[in-house]
């Protein structure tokens, strides 16, 4: 298979263990070493050693498949990755702050669609009057799901932030 | 080993999706700065870019990306690579619902912000976020350098 020039540049910029390791970490299903091969260009071989080193830095989990090995993101590395792109750069008043622009921005949706969720607001989205607005409330509801979620490791930050941040927190 | 739950949650698999999209863009020598915005949502990546770097005479550029992993573990994702420029000429590649072609996957583009889009159906050799990143920028620059 000839790579693209697209394929090319990024061979040019990120190393094949990188490449492996991006492609691995964002797949939603477990796949097999020979499929994150494909994706990241590189040799089947070479996929399966840089996948065994992922696997025992507990980025990624091995699942038992049906014909090969498959390979998924570990929930707890992908956890912190999130959360330490959270902390970076934002003390515990910083992250209260973004607590209060996140539910305020939950709330401003539930009262604008009267919606409880963003499958409620999918639900609704069925049944808008036109296609245009069909797609803005899907298009709502899925910005919804990314909000809930960073708002659930916001929430865990703060709860956790000395931990996880190494330091005890100011006096009040 | 263990046995996969599925416990799918699409705003975390989305998520991961943005966050490594920032890390990777950084590594295309056109792009300057990226960053999770609105700041703090991060419910989009937005890159600066040098347009000359693409082959653009344009000043500054600005790439977003939108990517939402779809509502199961096996959707296929929506999202928009969507580029804009001092010049006032803005594209994008786009695979979500839309009126204008058939299936998903389109590109559209406007020489200046008060004109009409024009569309056309497209495909994309991959659905997965980072090689697709490349792919995008690739066909971008093919674009500017026209």
């Amino acid at each position: 298979m000839t790579d693209s020039s697209g394929a090319k540049r990024w061979k040019e910029r990120q190393s094949a263990f990188d490449r492996v390791r991006s492609v691995a970490v964002t797949i939603s299903e477990p796949k097999s070493a020979d499929w994150i091969a494909e994706q990241a260009h590189v040799a089947g071989n070479t996929a399966r050693d840089h996948l065994q080193r992922l696997v025992e830095m507990n980025v990624l989990r091995t699942v038992v498949g049906e014909n090969a090995t498959q390979y998924a993101p570990d929930p707890l590395y992908t956890r912190m990755q999130a959360l330490r792109n959270l902390l970076d750069n934002r003390d515990r008043d910083d992250l209260l702050e973004l607590r209060g622009d996140l539910q305020e921005q939950v709330e401003e949706w539930q009262t604008e669609y009267d919606a409880d969720s963003p499958d409620d607001l999918r639900e609704q989205a069925a049944h808008a009057d036109t296609a245009e607005k069909t797609r803005e409330m899907r298009r709502t509801a899925n910005d919804w799901d990314i909000i809930a979620y960073r708002l659930q490791l916001v929430e865990d930050a703060i709860e956790h932030y000395s931990d996880y941040a190494g330091s005890t927190p100011a006096p009040a | 080993m263990f046995a996969f739950d599925g416990g799918y949650n699409p705003g975390q698999v989305s998520h991961t999706v943005l966050l490594e999209l920032r890390h990777t863009i950084e590594r295309h020598p056109a792009i300057q700065h990226a960053s999770g915005e609105p700041p703090g949502q991060f419910i989009r990546v937005v890159a600066i870019l040098n347009p000359a770097i693409l082959g653009s005479e344009a000043d500054e550029g600005t790439l977003t990306v939108r990517w939402y992993a779809g509502e199961t573990a096996d959707a296929n994702p929506e999202f928009a690579f969507h580029y804009s420029d001092s010049s006032d000429f803005d594209c994008g590649w786009h695979h979500e619902p839309n009126p204008h072609v058939d299936g998903w996957a389109h590109y559209q583009e406007r020489p200046a912000a008060t004109d009409e889009y024009e569309y056309e159906a497209i495909s994309f050799s991959s659905l997965q976020p980072v090689p697709l990143l490349w792919e995008i920028l690739d066909r971008l620059e093919g674009r500017l350098s026209d």
